[in-house]
Formats: C-alpha cells, structure tokens, sequence
C-alpha cells in the first residue's frame, strides 16, 4: 500500500474546489497538530489559535502543494513556521501597562482566554474520553487490543502488525476495525453527553 | 451504517485503502456529516491511546477553521499537478536531445569564435610577445605599439614530478607488471631529480640517500626487461 494515498485523494479534492475533503484532514490531524505547536507554546488555547492558523494557511497553500512529500510533513512544517513567527511576533509585541492599570480586568483577558481550555468542564470533558477510551481498551480482546495499540500507539502499518501478530494483512484491518467501533461505541455515549453538559455549562 | 463502509473508513484513515476505493470514499467523506464525525471520533480515539497531554480531545479545529475559510473563495478547480514519478523507457529521447543541443550550442560557438576574432591580429601578436620578454619576473606592465596596456603574468615555473623515493621504490620494485611507457616517465623524473639534486649547492643527505636507494630496482627493472 502506497503512503499517504487518502490524505493525497482528500487534497486532491480540495484543489478540486472541495471545501469538505479539508475538513477531513483538519479533523484527522487537529491533535497531532496542536501536540506539535504545543513544543513552541505551553498554552493549549494559544496552541490551538496557532493550529488553526496553521490549516488556513495550509488550505491556501495547497494549490501549490505538488504531493512530492507526504501530506503531514508539509503541513508539520507549516505548522512549525506559523509556530515560531506567532512565538516571535508575541516577544516583540510591547506591553501595555497603561491598560492594566485602568482596568485590571483586561490584564487577565488574555490569560483568561488562554485558560479557556483548561476551565473545569473542558478538561472534565477530555479527562473522561481519554478514561473511557482507555477503559474500552483494556475491555477488548486481546487479539483486538494488540492491533488497535500497535497501529496507534506504534504506528505500525497493516503489514508490520500481520508481521507482529502472524496473521493476515486482511485480518489486522478486521481487527483494527472492530476494535475501533468497540471503543467508538462507549465514545459516543460519553461524547454526546459531555456536549450536552457543555452546552448546559455554556 | 453500512459495515463494509466503516471498515473502510477505518482502513482510509490508517492509509490502509487502496487507491481508488479511496478517492470514492474520499468524495463521500466531505459530504457525509455523520461519516465525518466518525472520522473525527476515530482521530480521537488515536490521540487518547498516545495520550497527548495536554491536547483537548474534544476540540474542533475544523470548525472554527471551516468558519475562517467560509467567506473565501473554493480553490480554483485546475489541472492537479501529480508527483514526479520517473517511467522506464519513456524519457529515452532525453539523452539524444541533450547531446544534440550540446553539439548545437558548440558548434555555434566555434563558428562565433572564428567570426568575430581575426586570426594574427595585434592583439594575438602582443599577448605571444609579451610573457617571453617577461620570463621570471613580477607582473609588468607592457605597452603596445598603439598605446595598448597589457598585464604580463609573473612567470610560473613548470612543476615537474618528483616522487619521493619511497614510493619511487615500490612502483619500481612492482614495475612487472607496469607498461614501458610508465617506466620510463618515473625513471627519466627520477634521473631528472637526481641531477637537480646534485647540482644545488647544500646537496642534503637525505636526497642522496633517496636516489641511491632508487637505483637499485631500476636495475632489477633492466634485468626484467
């Protein structure tokens, strides 16, 4: 199986005019893209503002995008150079004692929003996907459970964990499956009432 | 849901679909809300097993991105550049065009040349004159018949081989299996160092040392002969 064949059919369609083919990718690598720009910036919020910084300048620079290397890679490096000049620009910036001092309220602004992320039911919400997602691990066979944490723990390809397990290539994609709708199931339950409690919150 | 297609999903999003079965799911992925959200809960999924501290796990960047980008314009629809992939056999031309244009390019040049410089012109004259009268000095200035300057470079003086003798023995010693011709070049550099050698005024040692040792082999390297 060639590399990066479904993010090269996604970018393909969005150089096509297709605005939903980004969506895809912005959903697949959101997390992987923020963990990475969280290497320059501490703050998640401000993490993630750079992160999506980051996809819209990728979205307007695909047109140039020629698939010579792999998606990802040209989008980590984007990432990475949105990440230092938005790290650069921030040192740079004066600061405005002058506010503070008038309304102390706003000296906390951009703290505040910083710390949006990390507010109660936000990290409620992530700390109890990251359980259930945990728990539903450890409740999977055993078959299931290697191939799911080698292809996303180790990031194995189907035929290294055929290799690792002795199986075929068509049984780890079986098992890889299975073992994600195992996990999506409990997810989703979680996931639609932690919206809902957010929601209530907000 | 249909089964078969989640478990394609599931393999798309681990690069694991072949290509075409990509490219149709690919089209349906960007209009299928629900196949997104599944798309997104298994991205989730991925990123609670490697336990990315730190990353909200219900973020959605995709929206708040969709939001940036909804007042822009979709990308323009064009031919979509491929990567360069090299096929045997097709580019067989490219060699023979190259050397046609090489010959072409050099052909014209030689042609430009012999147009546009005269052959036993002053120029020519003065250039071959002026290192002769200038042997082994520093850079000079020559003034033509018409008032022309021209810078003499300083004479360098031709380098001549000598190598040292140790190496000097060990291609003689092995000289079987060297042709005449080689030799005769290392012997005659060798006969030349010697001279020069003894004709300098301190004649060190060790040079004679060096050439003494020589003589021997190139003897042997006779009797081989």
């Amino acid at each position: 199986m060639s590399a990066d064949v479904s993010d090269l059919s996604l970018v393909r369609r969005v150089q096509r005019g297709d605005k939903g083919a980004f969506d895809a990718l912005v959903l697949k690598y959101q997390h992987k893209v923020v963990k990475l720009v969280m290497r320059y910036v501490r703050n998640p919020a401000e993490a993630e503002d750079i992160a999506q910084d980051a996809f819209i300048k990728a979205y307007r620079a695909l047109p140039q995008f020629r698939g010579d290397s792999a998606f990802y890679t040209w989008l980590y490096r984007i990432a990475i150079n949105t990440a230092k000049n938005a790290v650069v620009s921030r040192d740079r910036s004066p600061v405005d004692f002058d506010l503070d001092l008038q309304n102390p309220d706003e000296s906390y602004d951009m703290q505040g929003r910083l710390k949006d992320s990390e507010t109660p039911e936000a990290l409620t919400l992530t700390e109890e996907i990251r359980s259930t997602v945990n728990s539903a691990i450890d409740a999977l066979p055993e078959d299931l459970r290697t191939a799911i944490v080698l292809r996303e723990l180790e990031g194995l390809s189907y035929e290294e964990i055929a290799q690792a397990m002795g199986c075929p290539v068509g049984t780890v994609r079986s098992r890889i499956f299975r073992a994600r709708e195992a996990i999506d199931r409990r997810l989703r339950e979680v996931f639609e009432g932690g919206l809902g409690r957010a929601e209530e919150l907000g | 849901m249909n089964e078969e297609l989640d478990s394609q999903l599931s393999a798309m999003f681990d690069d694991e679909l072949p290509e075409a079965e990509c490219q149709l799911l690919a089209r349906r992925l960007s209009r299928d809300e629900a196949l997104k959200a599944r798309w997104r809960r298994y991205a989730i999924i991925g990123a609670a097993v490697r336990a990315e501290r730190g990353v909200r796990l219900d973020t959605n960047l995709a929206a708040r991105v969709s939001a940036a980008l909804s007042a822009e314009p979709a990308l323009v629809a064009g031919p979509v550049v491929e990567p360069r992939v090299r096929r045997g056999g097709t580019r067989w031309w490219q060699p023979v065009a190259g050397l046609g244009i090489a010959a072409g390019v050099a052909a014209l040049s030689v042609f430009w040349v012999r147009s546009h410089v005269p052959v036993g012109s002053e120029a020519l004259v003065v250039d071959n004159a002026a290192p002769t009268a200038a042997v082994g000095t520093a850079p000079a200035t020559v003034e033509g018949t018409e008032g022309e300057i021209y810078v003499v470079p300083t004479n360098v003086e031709p380098r001549t081989f000598v190598p040292p003798a140790a190496l000097a023995n060990y291609v003689l010693a092995h000289s079987e299996f060297s042709t005449p011709v080689s030799r005769r070049n290392l012997l005659s550099a060798l006969v030349a160092s010697e001279s020069g050698t003894s004709d300098d005024a301190d004649g060190s040692d060790g040079a004679v040392d060096e050439t003494a040792a020589v003589e021997d082999p190139s003897e042997n390297v006779d009797q081989a002969q």
